[in-house]
């Protein structure tokens, strides 16, 4: 059944390292700065998370207005369904993104109003100068999303960003373009510089950037060691908190507060690793959260496999950075900080490329799930289909299938529901599939022993 | 070649229709060599240029999804979800590959399970820009050609700038045939139903270009023979939406009372409107099709001018649509979980209704039971139309 609470009444989730307890309070004065940059008439722009372009945003002073973020947070405080009823009201069908609908009936709502819809979380999304969209392989709506908003503030100017990556082929490797596409996505970010110093008034500085551009590369090798010390047993933090801690890595990105924040998350893991504190007392499974957003208005559930013994030393939603030592080029050498940006990407999304080469009938998405799997000593793996999100829920079913194929059979499962609609989701029947898996993985186990 | 005697029109089209694929097989037999690709953004001149033939991927709304869940997830476009349950139960199993260009989510998404899970001896995607700025058009070229290279290889010999050409020559005569057929909508009553062209048009996208061609000229050969003998109907409507290669929704409209006269569809106007330009190097005229000059809500226009300047951008060639075939009304027809054009619904729908014409908006899931469910919304727009 679902459960109707008022926002106020839901029940904070309890998180294993105080560091991810912070992060509540980080994201409330991330919602104030905007809002207070609409007062003070400060450029802000409406962005999506891994676009490439937070050092450039904040190199130029604008203003980010994450509306993924906001959405979530909607979600969160269980009060997106008005949201999404106004964006369907407005002909936008009920399958789309329920981030974008949330922020599309935001949107439609508070322009109409001339004033923030009644009792909006956090005290509202406000209105932007500039929207940046981008084109990658993977969501439509980073190019849809803001075209559509456009409708309801007609006079923002929209930038969309080619950001693609080389596809994982087999008659030839990637490097055999990689070439042309970083080329294209440099003139891609030179076109955003110019587009955001014609509409903001607000001029790049170019050293800034390259500080900036230092100062990211420092915080993803940092992000990294300190989510690889969750390889420990019993592992210190699980991916419920790293559903917090994805703030700084996708929303806080090229600021020294992200770096700060991962710095103090790395002595607290390293201090309760030498203590042997768990994110349980007793640690019994340790899982994988495989792919999948998870369900915003549902995090609590995570606290229900840790009531279990269930652990998640790892996840592969929300870590979108590698440490970029761990590159086959060395991007301290780039001296273009446009063009660092553009080979940081590409290397990214190539990462698992050469590994996923070596075993036969591999791909790179499962080639990830087995390193993680032997890495962290992985007993199971969940997933969350979000039905409103192709980008992050399609291939889930096909890797589960792959993996066995090629690797081994593992216990896996697949929840359903949504990042935002709570109407997707049923906790009773949610828990009950989680009791069922939970016993898969004591049968597995004890099998083995 | 189309067989001569009776049946060569539209009875011929019916067959390929029906037994969708059946010639490409035939050819197959023959030793011809068979590439399957999905949506109108594949260069085909490509691939036939490479010694190939192009056969669209085709769905099938009276086949339920049986298979494709136990790989692909239901939160795919439906469209795509029957093609790859077909495909899964064997219809096109003498493919020799298989093509898919960055479209939409659900057909880029799902690029890996079709590769793996079928396993046909040759795969690409063709990584397409959203944008069409010049950063991006470059961008493109580069990947087309790289894709050149790679059917290339897999076909023993490079594509030469030659065979291009007379590829693309051979597609602009196809799509240049369409158009003669489309004229026929024009007339009051149209001389060929929304139906019958839509049945065509597929039955074309599954045999030789050269074959289509003469299929479509026979077709409108034939119909031009029927002169003012049909009936009148009340309304003339125009169908915009993503791929729909069933003729059922047509004929659902057309069996209620009123007449498809024109279309955004694919197959449909939307691929045979445009043609590729004749330029010094053959993939510039190609990457500037597809990139350019085909519109779809899959790609991302610049916006130039004020927003209701950028609305005529976006959706101009409807409303000229709507302008040269005398539509009094027009159905959106968009598939459940399809973003291009589900988030283009309210832009669309108030560009289209600032020319006075109504529009209805129909979602669907590409089954046959989904579709009759819209029978009483279609006659309530048609009673709708009526009255005006
Ligand atoms: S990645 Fe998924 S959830 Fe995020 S904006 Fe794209 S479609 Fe929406
Ligand atoms: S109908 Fe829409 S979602 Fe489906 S294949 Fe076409 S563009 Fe993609």
């Amino acid at each position: 059944m679902t459960e109707e609470k008022k926002p106020e009444e839901k029940k904070k989730r309890k998180t294993a390292t105080e560091a991810a307890a912070k992060i509540g309070p980080m994201v409330k004065a991330m919602i104030a700065d905007v809002l207070q940059a609409r007062k003070e008439g400060k450029p802000i722009a409406y962005t999506f998370i891994c676009c490439c372009y937070d050092e450039i945003v904040r190199a130029m002073d604008i203003v980010p207005a994450w509306t993924e973020n906001y959405a979530g947070i909607c979600g969160a405080k269980r009060d997106a369904q008005r949201f999404l009823e106004r964006a369907e009201s407005e002909g936008f069908s009920r399958s789309l993104c329920t981030y974008a609908l949330c922020g599309l009936g935001f949107d439609a709502w508070r322009e109409q109003l001339g004033e923030m819809p009644p009792d909006a979380p956090w005290g509202g999304q406000a209105r932007p100068d500039v929207m940046l969209g981008s084109g990658q392989i993977l969501c439509d709506p980073r190019n849809k999303w803001y075209q559509a908003a456009q409708h309801y503030i007609p006079d923002v100017p929209v930038y969309a960003v080619g950001l693609p990556w080389p596809p994982y082929e087999s008659d030839y490797d990637y490097r055999e373009v990689q070439d042309y596409y970083v080329k294209y996505i440099v003139e891609e970010l030179r076109g955003l510089v110019a587009f955001l110093e014609r509409h903001t008034g607000r001029k790049m500085d170019w050293d800034r950037l390259s500080e900036l551009v230092d100062l990211t590369d420092r915080t993803w090798n940092l992000i990294w060691e300190t989510y690889e010390l969750r390889r420990a047993i019993p592992s210190p933090m699980g991916t419920g908190d790293a559903m917090n801690t994805m703030v700084p890595i996708v929303f806080m990105m090229a600021t020294q507060q992200a770096y700060d924040f991962f710095k103090e998350l790395n002595e607290e893991l390293r201090h309760k690793i030498a203590n042997k504190e768990g994110e349980v007392p007793d640690e019994k499974y340790r899982l994988m959260w495989g792919g999948g957003l998870p369900a915003w208005f549902a995090l609590n559930d995570f606290n229900y496999f840790n009531s279990k013994g269930a652990v998640f030393p790892v996840e592969t939603t929300y870590r979108t950075v590698e440490a970029v030592y761990n590159f086959d080029i060395d991007l301290s050498k780039i001296s273009d900080p446009l063009e660092h940006i553009a080979w940081r990407w590409v290397k990214f999304w190539t990462y698992w490329y050469d590994k996923a080469r070596k075993r036969p009938g591999s791909h790179p998405d499962v080639e990830r799930l087995i390193q993680y799997i032997e890495d962290y000593k992985i007993d199971g793996i969940v997933m969350h289909e979000a039905f409103s999100c192709r980008t992050w829920h399609v291939g889930l079913i096909w890797q589960l299938n792959r993996l066995k194929k090629i690797y081994r059979d593992i216990p896996s499962l697949i929840l359903e529901s949504d990042i935002v609609d709570i109407s997707s989701y049923n906790e009773a029947d949610t828990r009950a599939r989680i009791d069922a898996f939970i016993d898969t993985l004591e049968a597995v186990k004890s099998k083995g022993k | 070649m189309v067989e001569k005697g009776a049946g060569k029109g539209l009875a011929a089209a019916e067959r390929y229709y029906q037994d969708y694929g059946c010639r490409a097989g035939e050819l197959k037999r023959q030793g011809k060599r068979i590439m399957g690709y999905l949506c109108a953004f594949t260069p085909v001149e490509i691939i036939a240029a490479a010694g190939f033939m192009p056969l669209r991927i085709k769905g099938d709304v009276n086949e339920p999804i049986t298979k494709a869940d136990a790989e692909m997830e239901t939160i795919v476009c439906p469209l795509v979800r029957s093609c790859f349950d077909v495909s899964l139960k064997g219809k096109y199993e003498f493919l020799d590959g298989i093509v898919i260009p960055h479209a939409c989510d659900s057909i880029t998404r799902t690029y890996d399970i079709w590769k793996y899970t079928l396993n046909f001896p040759y795969s690409h995607l063709i990584n397409m820009p959203h944008a069409t700025d010049k950063p991006s058009l470059d961008f493109y070229k580069a990947e087309l050609n790289t894709f050149r290279r790679s059917l290339g290889r897999f076909a023993g010999r490079e594509i030469s700038d030659q065979s291009l050409t007379q590829a693309i020559r051979l597609h602009n005569q196809n799509r240049a045939k369409v158009r003669e057929l489309y004229e026929l909508r024009k007339m009051n009553p149209p001389l060929i139903s929304g139906a019958e062209v839509t049945r065509l048009l597929v039955a074309a996208v599954s045999i030789p270009v050269t074959e289509a061609t003469e299929l479509i000229n026979n077709v409108v050969e034939e119909v031009k023979q029927r002169g003012k003998v049909r009936a009148a109907k009340p309304a003339r409507l125009m169908v915009v939406g993503g791929q729909v290669d069933n003729i059922d929704f047509i004929e659902l409209i057309e069996d209620s009372g009123a007449w498809v006269v024109a279309d955004d569809l694919c197959p449909g106007a939307r691929e045979f409107f445009s043609d590729v330009a004749d330029t010094p190097d053959p993939v510039d005229g190609i990457a500037e099709r597809y990139l350019r000059k085909i519109c779809c809500s899959r790609t991302f226009r610049e916006r130039r001018g004020s927003y209701h300047e950028y609305l005529e951008q976006r959706f101009g060639h409807i409303g000229r649509s709507i302008r040269d075939f005398k539509v009094d009304g027009v159905v959106l027809y968009i598939y459940k979980y399809c973003d291009p054009y589900g988030f283009d619904v309210p832009a669309m729908k108030s560009y289209i209704e600032s020319k006075g014409i109504p529009v209805l908006y129909l979602e669907d899931e590409y089954s046959m039971s989904t579709i009759g469910r819209l029978r009483t919304r279609i006659q309530a727009f048609l009673e709708l139309l009526g009255s005006k």
